[in-house]
């Protein structure tokens, strides 16, 4: 699995992350292609059935990145959203799918390195735990 | 009461379109007032395009303003003249008539789309403005250059005719004459900005001489990404990276040379050590920097920070000196620079690979020469003077300076006298008439899409090289031609250029298209403008999905080209997708509540009100005390001479006079609600403490600043130590008193530069200059001892700096690691100190010990109200702006502003220049009749809905309710649009429009489909 190039969603809050995307953007800091943004107005606005569908369809790993603690434009939304990733994770050791699969991050629309950063971070993570067990069950 | 000028002249004249003069043009335009904008450059943008980055971000920070210049929604009231200069002004407030003349472009600007093809066959005759001279032309780091257009040379070109066939837009006109045209203003903002010193004369320097002997602009073009060596930072003489870098401030500023200023140039400590940070950060271990200066002036808000950081976290090294010369011996490759440090006073000699000289500001000899023509009064250095309560007004009435032109300053300083200067130039022009119905083309009626089958168009940008440099664009459009419901895939130079846009809606007409993709770059950016485009069309402006291919794909992974094709390809089918699940939404508006809550009646707050009062707003001025006036109401005396007493006294006469300000006193904050347009703020006041609220539109923050008491120095144990504040009392009540005194210490920097209080004070260089000046006045046998760290006397203040030398004040520095000791002696005072010239110790016995003590933030009320209203603050206790380069005065939070000592230590001036600019910013705001929410809604599907309550008490801002009818409601003009009731609800009952569940699911259908097969 030398070649493995895993598929990695993130849904990212218009507020901070997506925003900070575009700041390592102009600032041209160089992350791998294997990460995929979905803009939400919120990191709250995604629901434990985003998550799911995305790992159905064949993510290797997904991560919801919201605004610093205590930044959110919604007054709480992140903290919502932490609550919820904790929940799925549960799930997800129940049906055989590695929690380390999914992840909140946080950070604020200036941080364009630490998107880049936790992007890259992220992508080697899954790289090692190698192809979502999701793809076994496809293919079967 | 002004009477209303005709329509004519009810204009504001900008003169210079660099920061400032953008920045005014867009205050007033936004706030619907006419604008000619003139600028004698290709393109607006001035100085700070030229910039690679900006302190103390350590960002380009071009982009985050330009493209607004371009914004058709507030080009209806500006109207802009490149290539233009002034040649005459006639008339008065009110009333002026300017002769302008505009040189020949040889370029139609309403053809030229920048395509490029000129520059590519004759490079030598097309000045090239989108990237600027300096620029690589494949630079398109500032793509957004206004006008989008080049420019001709023609003295250059030889083959005319092949030139303009080179044009595939037949946009050359050889016969361009220029032309000269009278126009009429109300007022005018003159704002043309600063030269830079030319050091060439001053021999010693070998700037004339030496390649490696740069200005610092120069420096910052050989540093830049796009600057002349493609971001290789090389020595001009040889080409190679240097080793050792040193900087030598002060060049042409505080009178060391020969035709010099006797001011302080301001930004060139920090423009030295942001060259000197970014240097390190690019090369670490395996470059010195050293920075030989006389004192380092960081004064401005959090700028100490970034001084101590380029100290201690990168490793700049700084020498405390005077340069002699810089020489290159015979035979050798470095320069050899000698100087003579602070103590010894010996010569030293240091070898570098490049010197770099921080230039200062100067007035360029053709602006002083139109100062002179506008009849502006000018000082010594030719600036012209300006009032000594009010730094944007000139000595002629309707005639206001905004930038460097007033006194040498930094970016955020200019931006803030920018947005001052709209404010007094745009009440110049009376009352707002009647809104004057725009010829606006009527927009076609939408198209019914709704059953329809999907036909989408798919539009590439290639964004000149920024997308089309990384993956093959053409290939892009082909693919996208592929997918399911793709009616129209095509390719696109720049989507968002004028020419592309008329295109996209011809195809969408032509094509009967009614979903549009466009895949360029960031929807947070452009999406607005392509939303404008379909809607044009004749598409419901909801029906289009930015696929962000540039942000996200090609300026992140440029170095892996084939990764990056597919993952476009990715972001396009997703696109798509989601695209064909849109559906026509409704925008949704509220009215504006045009009221204004002012917090603080400090001359900020007072300044504000007034100006906001007088154009026709409702302002409540609300106050914690039981009285006006803030902490001013305790100052005399400004450095320039200015009566503070009085200025005050009638600020507080005209405030509670007016008819449109109601003053709330003894008023103590506790609740906030609402949006920006719609807030409610609930305080309780008088001294029953009474509860009311207040509805209002916008809110500004003018709570001032503390000063700093701290127990240092035998403050409050010994009666001869006093604050300078105390100081400037006793020398104006009790001269007699100051008479007989034979020496007095001033100890600069107490409480303040500290590990505790980091940051600098700003106001207390010149309160001590003052002062000693003032004691001097009354008693010139007295002994003055300034014993300071740094003097920061920035701007036109050195000059009372160097009258203090002259008047024999004598200013010896220490350290903080050596501070003066004190012991008291019956009613007086020995302070013993070292002096580092003399290098002994010396005791003084003072009448007076008088310390300068500074600001700090008003950390208990800062921290409630930051609470209350969510607002940041940095870590000293000051609230936190939007952006600390380009807006100064704006909260992060929409329709929050912050003016005064609430946003950092400043002097009366800058306080009044900021409240003049947050009310310029209000107005912006306030010009407004309606609030705009977009379609970002949460929507109940009724049939759905099981009336859970699960929504009611998951929304953060308590909007749903369920109705009479037993389900879940919820006001689309009042929901926020976060999408939190959507995400919990169990029945999936809810969708957020715009982000409906289905679309985002698309999405990942599209992104998997082809991955998993």
């Amino acid at each position: 699995m030398d070649n493995f190039e895993p598929v990695i969603v993130a849904f990212c809050c218009h507020y901070c992350a997506y925003t900070a995307a575009d700041m390592a953007g102009s600032q041209r800091l160089s992350y791998p292609a294997n990460v995929k943004i979905i803009r939400v107005p919120c990191s709250s606005k995604v629901d434990a059935l985003h998550i799911v569908k995305a790992f159905e369809k064949g993510a290797d790993g997904v991560y919801v990145a919201g605004c610093l603690e205590g930044d959110c434009h919604f007054k709480n939304g992140n903290s919502r959203a932490v609550r919820l990733v904790e929940y799925v994770q549960k799930y997800m050791d129940e049906i055989g799918i590695e929690r380390e699969r999914l992840e909140m991050v946080m950070m604020s629309a200036g941080m364009g390195y630490r998107f880049a950063q936790v992007a890259t971070e992220i992508t080697e993570k899954i790289r090692k735990l190698g192809p979502s067990p999701i793809h076994a069950a496809i293919s079967l | 009461m002004q009477n209303i000028q005709p329509q004519y002249n009810n204009k504001v004249l900008v003169i210079g379109g660099g920061m400032g003069g953008i920045r005014t043009a867009l205050d007033l335009a936004e706030a619907e007032k006419n604008v000619i904008l003139v600028d004698k450059a290709y393109a607006i943008g001035g100085l700070m395009t030229q910039l690679d980055r900006t302190f103390p971000t350590n960002n380009c920070d071009l982009c985050t303003l330009s493209p607004n210049l371009s914004e058709s929604s507030r080009q209806e009231f500006i109207e802009l003249l490149t290539m233009t200069t002034v040649k005459d002004v006639r008339g008065e407030k009110g009333n002026f008539t300017v002769l302008l003349e505009t040189a020949p472009r040889y370029i139609n600007l309403e053809k030229c789309t920048a395509c490029g093809e000129c520059h590519k066959a004759y490079p030598e005759c097309v000045r090239f403005t989108p990237g600027l001279d300096h620029r690589a032309p494949t630079c398109m780091r500032y793509p957004q250059a206004t006008p989008q257009a080049f420019s001709i040379d023609l003295a250059k070109c030889t083959d005319v005719e092949a030139l303009m066939k080179s044009c595939p837009a037949g946009a050359i006109n050889p016969d361009d004459m220029g032309r000269k045209r009278e126009v009429h203003c109300g007022s005018i903002v003159f704002s043309p900005g600063g030269a830079l010193f030319d050091p060439s004369h001053l021999d010693y320097l070998g700037y004339a001489t030496q390649a490696d002997v740069v200005t610092s602009l120069e420096y910052e073009r050989i540093l830049s990404a796009s600057g002349p060596t493609m971001g290789q930072l090389v020595r001009p003489s040889n080409g190679q990276q240097p080793k050792k870098v040193a900087w030598i401030q002060c060049i042409g500023s505080r009178g060391l040379q020969k035709g010099a200023g006797q001011y302080c140039s301001s930004a060139c400590c920090m423009f030295a050590l942001k060259e000197a940070i970014v240097t390190k950060e690019r090369f670490q271990d395996d470059i010195e920097t050293t920075i030989f200066f006389i004192d380092m002036r960081t004064m401005g808000k959090d700028y100490e920070l970034y001084y101590l950081r380029a100290k201690n976290e990168f490793g700049v090294r700084f020498v405390r000196s005077r340069p002699h010369s810089i020489l290159r011996e015979h035979g050798k490759e470095n320069l050899t620079l000698t100087y003579s440090a602070e103590e010894g006073g010996a010569n030293l000699t240091e070898e570098f690979d490049m010197v770099v000289l921080s230039t200062g500001f100067r007035v360029a000899d053709d602006v002083k020469e139109l100062a002179l023509k506008m009849g502006l009064e000018l000082n010594a250095d030719s600036f012209p003077k300006t009032d000594g309560f009010n730094p944007v007004v000139t000595s002629v009435p309707g005639i206001y300076v905004a930038g460097v032109i007033q006194s040498p300053k930094d970016i955020p300083e200019t931006m803030v006298q920018a947005s001052a200067a709209a404010c007094m130039a745009g009440s110049d022009l009376g009352p707002v008439m009647e809104k004057v119905e725009r010829e606006q083309e009527p927009l076609p009626l939408e198209t019914g899409v709704v059953g329809e089958e999907p036909r989408v168009g798919v539009f590439i940008c290639d964004c000149g090289e920024n997308i089309g440099g990384v993956v093959d664009a053409a290939a892009l459009a082909e693919y996208a031609g592929t997918l399911p419901h793709v009616a129209v895939a095509e390719l696109k130079g720049h989507g968002c250029s004028r020419e592309s846009m008329q295109q996209i809606q011809e195809t969408i007409k032509a094509e009967r298209l009614n979903r549009v993709v466009i895949g360029g770059c960031s929807p947070r950016t452009h999406e607005a403008k392509f939303q404008e485009v379909i809607r044009r069309a004749g598409l419901n402006k909801y029906l289009v999905e930015v696929a962000n291919i540039r942000d996200q794909v090609t300026w992140v992974h440029a170095n892996r080209p084939q990764r990056a094709t597919e993952k476009a390809k990715d972001l396009i089918k997703m696109a798509v997708g989601s695209v064909v699940r849109a559906q026509p939404l409704a925008d949704h508006s509220l009215p504006m509540n045009k009221n204004v809550l002012i917090v603080g009646g400090g001359i900020t707050g007072m300044t504000t009100a007034l100006q906001l009062a007088n154009q026709g707003l409702k302002v409540y001025l609300v106050e914690k005390s039981a009285g006006l006036g803030g902490l001013a109401t305790s100052l005399r005396r400004t450095l320039e001479g200015g009566d503070v007493q009085a200025f005050v006294k009638d600020l507080v006469l005209r405030t509670e006079s007016h008819d449109n300000i109601q003053v709330i006193t003894r008023a103590i904050i506790v609740d906030h609600s609402g949006m920006p347009g719609m807030f409610k703020t609930g305080m309780q006041t008088g001294k029953q403490m009474f509860y009311r609220q207040i509805e209002h539109g916008v809110t500004i923050l003018a709570t001032g600043a503390l000063p700093n008491r701290p127990s240092l120095y035998l403050l409050d144990e010994c009666e001869a130590v006093s604050t300078q504040r105390e100081l400037q009392t006793l020398i104006e009540d009790q001269p007699g008193t100051v008479k007989a005194w034979d020496n007095v210490v001033m100890i600069q920097c107490v409480g303040s530069r500290t590990p505790d209080n980091p940051n600098c004070s700003r106001i207390c260089c010149q309160n001590a200059v003052k002062n000693a000046l003032h004691i001097k006045e009354i008693n010139p046998d007295a002994r003055i001892f300034v014993l300071y760290r740094d003097m920061r006397t920035y701007g036109f203040q050195e000059e009372y700096y160097l009258k203090a030398r002259e008047l024999g004040v004598i200013f010896s520095r220490y350290t903080l690691e050596n501070p003066p000791k004190v012991e008291a002696t019956d009613q007086m005072v020995n302070v013993t100190f070292t002096d580092p010239i003399l290098g002994r110790q010396i005791t003084v016995t003072a009448n007076c010990l008088c310390l300068s003590t500074g600001l700090v933030a008003d950390e208990d009320s800062n921290d409630e109200l930051a609470r209350i209203f969510k607002l940041p603050r940095t870590g000293d206790g000051y609230f936190l702006e939007d952006h600390v380069k380009l807006r100064p005065v704006d909260l992060p939070i929409p329709g929050f502003f912050v003016a005064g000592t609430a946003h950092s230590p400043k002097t009366i001036r800058e306080s009044v220049a900021q409240a003049l600019a947050v009310a310029s910013r209000a107005r912006t705001m306030l010009a407004k009749d309606s609030i705009n929410l977009g379609a970002a809604a949460a929507r109940v599907d009724k049939n759905i809905c099981a009336a859970c309550l699960i929504c009611v008490r998951s929304c953060p801002f308590g909007i749903p309710f369920i109705n009479a009818d037993g389900y879940s409601e919820i006001d689309p003009a009042k929901c926020h649009g976060c999408g939190m009731c959507a995400s919990a609800c169990p029945a999936k009952a809810i969708q957020l429009m715009q982000f409906e569940d289905d679309r985002i699911i698309a999405k990942l259908e599209e992104l998997f489909e082809r991955n998993i097969a």
